[in-house]
């Protein structure tokens, strides 16, 4: 009687866990018992703290220089070679030099030195990029950002969001799902390119200016957590939908393994999307000084109709660069699942828009260490915080405006996302303000006709 | 504005051909029978018009008051000016090259309306007569602004639609009762227009023609004169134009004074 009292309570300790577990998963395909029981976790990229510059600013052996473009190749040559300078690459476009300075001068000895010379145009530090993203918990929930009906946003007990607080994707998506020409380059750590939900929307392995070659494969995770955002397999019954279902990725990395880059290679991927056919740039990156040599990058592919999507980083400050490069890039704010801001979203006259930023489910690249995925044979997904997956959202969105409208201008595209942009803290900061610009994006209205009613 | 030019500069010249041909014939007292018919009319039609290179369709509603003049030159060989006020309804119409796509729900669009028909009289018996008929008709609308709404910046669109239809065909009319003659118009019978449209956002901009077409392009007219005594005639009609997937129709009422 005994035995039969405890096998019962075990029975029902059992049921309870189990339907417990069972509300949480959406994807029928991975409901494997042990996987309701063991929640999929992965190892914090950066052991849960957001990314922010810690230690250096600047790359401690190189500058950046510009000579003026009357110095033929031989006068420079014999520059370098007087400042006892070596020439470590150079930006044709730009035509731009990163240097190795001497060992017995300093950075900041050497930036003025050579800004004493009449014949360079400008000098300056090769400063550092950084990330502002952190994977956390996985959890196949619902992408709220694209259509919030309300739900719980993550693990039980998490908050519900708020109806209809979201970037209205379905409803856009009704008029465009976008165009396979349209190219989204992401300028990040790189993409797994053998991820499932993205592999058939990759254009080419793209290019690594990390260890330069044409292989842009994810060794960190950020940047595939970015383009799965933008443009996910999408409608394929597995993991999540990207905002621009055709468009394809053009992976550039220009971030290593351990989430740092410099501006010398933020150039060259810049540049290099804009000569390989990239409609729009995400730039889920920043740095926090401004640079010459990276507005003019940035100048170079607005002026090819490229439109810049960049994240204003999440230390609760000031607007990174590039995002702080107002003529030339949109800069994007965080919101949450409430269409409030959040705290930590950087704010300034910069602030172009915003978009949801807060616990935002994407790919995690399939290398990525976890047993239950190893076990199971899932294609990771997880969840990311920052400005750094706001961002993409943006591009999405850009790129089907493109897609739908292939002959407006880059600073058509980024007005039309401005100007139908939902001002969602109107009540405390009516109109554009420095906390999320114009307002959360909103793609059905810039997308979706427009009834016109009103007389004027 | 060179199309309103063309189409002022046809009614011009109808109305002065008209004119001459009867001065013409009245000095020359060829007929005893020449005359004037002032008159008024209704008419309204609704069409299916298709878009985008026959991507998309919608319906043009129109209903025009028009004041008009039938000058019989010789016996059975008439020329009429016709010259009105129009309200055209072009609501689902989207524009998709503007910066920010819109479609219209604004209701009737007032506009001034121009045009001329020639019939001919072809054959008669005892009680049928068939007639040469041809028609058009040009509807030029008034520029509209109005507000883009939901922006979080002011906007607005302004709007300029016209219209033409041209119709042509025989009508057979039973001549058989006394006052009372009804007929039946069959022609082929064509609409198209345009409708431009510019957008200004700041400083966005951009502007659309958007080219229309008519679906339907033959109708069938089903009719009746009645003489209410000998210089006053009322005329009404009915139309239906049948197109590939629906039937687009039209009704028109007259009333002309000779003199």
């Amino acid at each position: 009687m005994k035995t039969k009292k405890i096998f019962f309570l075990f029975f029902i300790i059992y049921i309870f866990i189990f339907s417990a577990s069972f509300q949480h998963h959406r994807f029928d395909r991975y409901k494997k018992p042990l996987y309701r029981f063991f929640r999929p976790r992965i190892q914090s990229i950066n052991k849960g703290l957001p990314f922010q510059l810690k230690e250096k600013q600047y790359v401690p052996d190189q500058i950046l220089i510009k000579f003026k473009p009357t110095l033929s190749e031989l006068l420079i040559e014999t520059t370098l070679a007087a400042y006892q300078t070596k020439k470590i690459n150079r930006i044709p476009r730009l035509n731009i030099y990163q240097l190795q300075i001497p060992r017995d001068i300093t950075v900041e000895e050497m930036v003025y030195v050579m800004n004493q010379n009449p014949d360079v145009e400008y000098a300056e530090f090769n400063y550092i990029v950084y990330i502002t993203e952190t994977p956390n918990d996985i959890y196949f929930k619902y992408q709220y950002a694209l259509y919030n009906s309300g739900q719980s946003i993550g693990i039980p007990g998490s908050p519900h969001g708020t109806e209809r607080a979201d970037i209205k994707a379905t409803a856009a998506w009704e008029e465009t799902k976008g165009e396979e020409e349209v190219i989204i380059a992401v300028i990040d750590s790189g993409v797994d390119l053998l991820h499932p939900d993205i592999e058939t929307k990759i254009l080419s392995s793209g290019r690594d200016f990390v260890n330069d070659d044409f292989d842009a494969t994810d060794d960190h995770g950020h940047g595939t957590h970015v383009a799965g955002i933008a443009a996910a397999e999408s409608n394929n019954n597995e993991g999540i939908a990207g905002v621009a279902w055709n468009c394809k990725i053009l992976p550039i990395k220009i971030v290593d393994e351990e989430g740092y880059g410099d501006y010398y290679s933020l150039i060259e991927g810049i540049t290099y999307a804009a000569d390989n056919g990239a409609d729009v740039i995400n730039l889920s990156i920043g740095g926090e000084f401004t640079a010459q040599a990276l507005e003019e990058a940035l100048k170079y592919a607005y002026e090819k109709d490229i439109v810049i999507i960049a994240a204003v980083g999440n230390e609760g400050g000031a607007v990174l660069y590039p995002a702080a490069y107002d003529d030339y890039c949109l800069a994007v704010a965080a919101t949450d699942y409430d269409d409030i801001r959040v705290d930590w979203s950087n704010f300034g006259p910069e602030v172009d828009v915003a978009a949801p930023g807060e616990r935002i489910i994407s790919l995690v690249p399939t290398w990525y260490p976890s047993s239950i995925w190893d076990d199971f044979e899932l294609p990771p997904y997880g969840y990311g915080f920052g400005t750094s997956m706001a961002a993409p959202y943006v591009s999405g969105f850009a790129a089907l405006i493109k897609s739908i409208k292939p002959w407006l201008t880059a600073a058509e595209i980024m007005n039309i996302i401005r100007y139908s942009a939902d001002d969602t803290n109107k009540e405390d900061y009516p109109g554009n303000d420095e906390f999320i610009g114009y307002g959360r994006i909103n793609m059905e209205k810039a997308l979706v006709p427009i009834k016109i009613t009103t007389h004027k | 504005m060179k199309k309103i030019n063309y189409f002022s500069l046809a009614a011009i010249l109808i109305l002065s051909l008209c004119s001459f041909s009867y001065a013409q014939f009245h000095e020359e007292k060829y007929s005893p029978k020449i005359s004037i018919k002032p008159g008024i009319g209704f008419e309204y039609f609704s069409r299916t018009i298709s878009w985008d290179d026959d991507k998309y369709s919608s319906n043009l509603k129109s209903y025009f008051f028009i004041l008009n003049a039938e000058f019989e030159i010789q016996e059975g060989f008439s020329l009429n000016a016709l010259a009105g006020y129009s309200f055209s309804n072009f609501d689902s119409l989207i524009f998709r090259e503007l910066p920010f796509s819109v479609e219209l729900d604004v209701g009737d669009m007032s506009g001034f309306l121009f045009g001329g028909e020639i019939k001919k009289s072809i054959f008669s018996t005892n009680d049928f007569e068939v007639e040469g008929l041809g028609q058009f008709v040009y509807y030029l609308g008034s520029k509209k602004e109005w507000d883009i709404p939901d922006l979080n910046v002011e906007g607005s669109v302004t709007g300029k639609p016209w219209w033409m239809r041209a119709s042509a065909g025989p009508v057979i009319t039973y001549t058989g009762f006394d006052y009372f003659y009804p007929y039946i118009y069959l022609s082929y019978n064509k609409l198209w227009g345009k409708f431009k449209i510019e957008q200004t956002i700041q400083e966005l901009s951009g502007s659309e023609d958007k080219k229309i077409t008519g679906k339907s392009v033959f109708s069938t007219s089903l009719g009746a004169i009645y003489e209410v005594f000998d210089a006053l005639t009322l005329k009404a009609e009915a139309s239906f134009m049948p197109y590939n997937k629906g039937l687009d129709f039209g009704v028109m009422l007259r009333a002309m004074y000779s003199f």
